[in-house]
């Protein structure tokens, strides 16, 4: 697979299917976030396809693509609003308007999580990285998407709330996920693991 | 007393005065005493030259020197937008000229014809003052829209993703960053507005009483240009940001980054 003039990765050859749950890890500098960014379209790829659900991603099918995905980043930017404005915004989204998003499954998605209720009035400047990335795996939980795409879910988490994550992912048995990690209690909840050292020509 | 008893000699002495700038700079050593010194021929040798081309423009009165003249200011401050934006000319250059155009025209030829009601103010002598405040603000108010605008998008990247990978379409992932752009132009002429009168006496309508005009018409055309002015900054900036953001933006979603004059 080649994108902006360099090869990411060679001889990489993987298939998901429905429900699967995949752990990929490698070394920082290995092009890991570039393959999930890849994945939603945002990395025009001049070498190798994608194919999402039978059809190949390009620039103009990443568009709809995109809202059958859910993504979440390392270090999520939600903005300065409020929790529950991050949570009700994507709902607002002519492409999410079918959806429908209940308080009752928030509140039962931050309880399972660790977060207290009172969290969703505060505002998101004001929350510490670990309570960010929970917010975050939320909002793209709420989606109900079939895939979900994690980028260290749990880097900022401490073991016994990274267990919660893991739990909860794997409770989901029909959804599809593809995370980045270096965490081994993540790896333990994934049905299994690739390790992209074996496929990469030029570290990014 | 007119604004024509004031001789050469008279403004000559009005230079003395900046000894006082230029002394504070030398004793606080700021390396500005150069620039500031060329920045003072600069705007004499300009404001010399358009009042010479000025005096011409009005006594020939020709609505095509004056449209002439026009485009030359709308050229100007175009590409002095886009430089203070640093943003690339070809990339952007297009789409504020129009919008700087529509920006400055809407709301003279609206002031024209409905404020004054009265077609012979489309006179040099009238276009030319009343489009250059136009023009000044619809400047400003563009540089730090368009700044704001395109640096937040670059800064916040990971927030404008994160909103196009939740289903977000372009103008819906793009549309909190024209509102933060929007709000930081606009804000200026919002506050200048609240205070006007009270904390600064505007220009236009400090130039009709130096020049012995009745102070309740002066301020009468203050409102309005005033007005004239808010809408033509909103319908600028608004403009500029949509005219520039189409041809900047991939096929993906992504703003190209070929856009900033800083970026190889």
């Amino acid at each position: 697979m080649r994108a902006a003039g360099s090869t990411l990765f060679s001889n990489l050859s993987l298939t998901l299917e429905p429900g699967e749950k995949l752990l990929i890890k490698a070394p920082s500098g290995f092009g890991k976030s570039t393959l999930l960014r890849a994945l939603l379209g945002f990395v025009p790829i001049s070498a190798g396809s994608i194919s999402i659900f039978g059809n190949e991603l390009t620039s103009r099918s990443a568009w709809q693509l995109r809202s059958r995905m859910a993504y979440v980043d390392q270090e999520p930017d939600l903005g300065d609003d409020s929790v529950e404005t991050v949570f009700s915004r994507p709902f607002s989204y002519k492409r999410n308007r079918h959806l429908h998003l209940t308080s009752r499954r928030i509140t039962e998605l931050m309880s399972q999580l660790g977060l207290p209720d009172s969290l969703r009035s505060k505002k998101i400047t004001t929350l510490s990285g670990g309570e960010k990335q929970r917010i975050a795996l939320i909002s793209a939980l709420l989606l109900e998407r079939e895939i979900l795409l994690l980028d260290e879910p749990t880097s900022a988490l401490d073991e016994k709330t990274t267990l919660s994550v893991a739990r909860l992912l794997r409770e989901m048995k029909e959804l599809t996920i593809l995370a980045i990690s270096h965490d081994p209690s993540l790896a333990g909840a994934l049905d299994r693991t690739v390790d992209l050292r074996q496929h990469t020509r030029e570290p990014l | 007393m007119t604004i024509s008893e004031l001789s050469f000699f008279n403004l000559a002495l009005a230079y003395l005065m900046f000894i006082v700038p230029l002394a504070i700079m030398m004793w606080l050593r700021l390396p500005m005493i150069s620039d500031t010194l060329i920045a003072m021929v600069r705007m004499t040798l300009q404001l010399l030259f358009v009042g010479f081309y000025l005096q011409v423009v009005f006594k020939i009165n020709s609505i095509l020197l004056t449209g002439l003249w026009l485009l030359v200011m709308i050229v100007i401050a175009d590409l002095s937008i886009v430089r203070s934006c640093g943003l690339r000319l070809r990339a952007v250059a297009g789409g504020v000229f129009i919008s700087l155009l529509v920006g400055t025209l809407m709301p003279l030829l609206f002031f024209v014809f409905f404020v004054f009601q009265n077609s012979a103010a489309l006179g040099a002598q009238y276009v030319i003052p009343i489009s250059g405040m136009i023009l000044g603000n619809c400047l400003r108010a563009d540089i730090v829209g368009m700044q704001t605008f395109y640096e937040s998008l670059r800064r916040q990247e990971k927030a404008y993703i994160h909103a196009l990978a939740q289903g977000a379409g372009l103008m819906e992932a793009l549309l909190p960053f024209v509102r933060k752009a929007f709000h930081a132009a606009l804000a200026p002429t919002v506050a200048a507005m609240a205070t006007i009168g009270l904390v600064a006496l505007p220009g236009m309508m400090t130039g009709v009483i130096l020049a012995g005009g009745d102070p309740m018409t002066a301020i009468k055309y203050q409102i309005a240009i005033m007005i004239a002015i808010f809408t033509g900054t909103a319908l600028t900036v608004l403009l500029a940001i949509f005219l520039t953001i189409r041809g900047n933006i991939g096929r993906d979603g992504l703003l190209k980054q070929e856009i900033f004059a800083d970026q190889k």
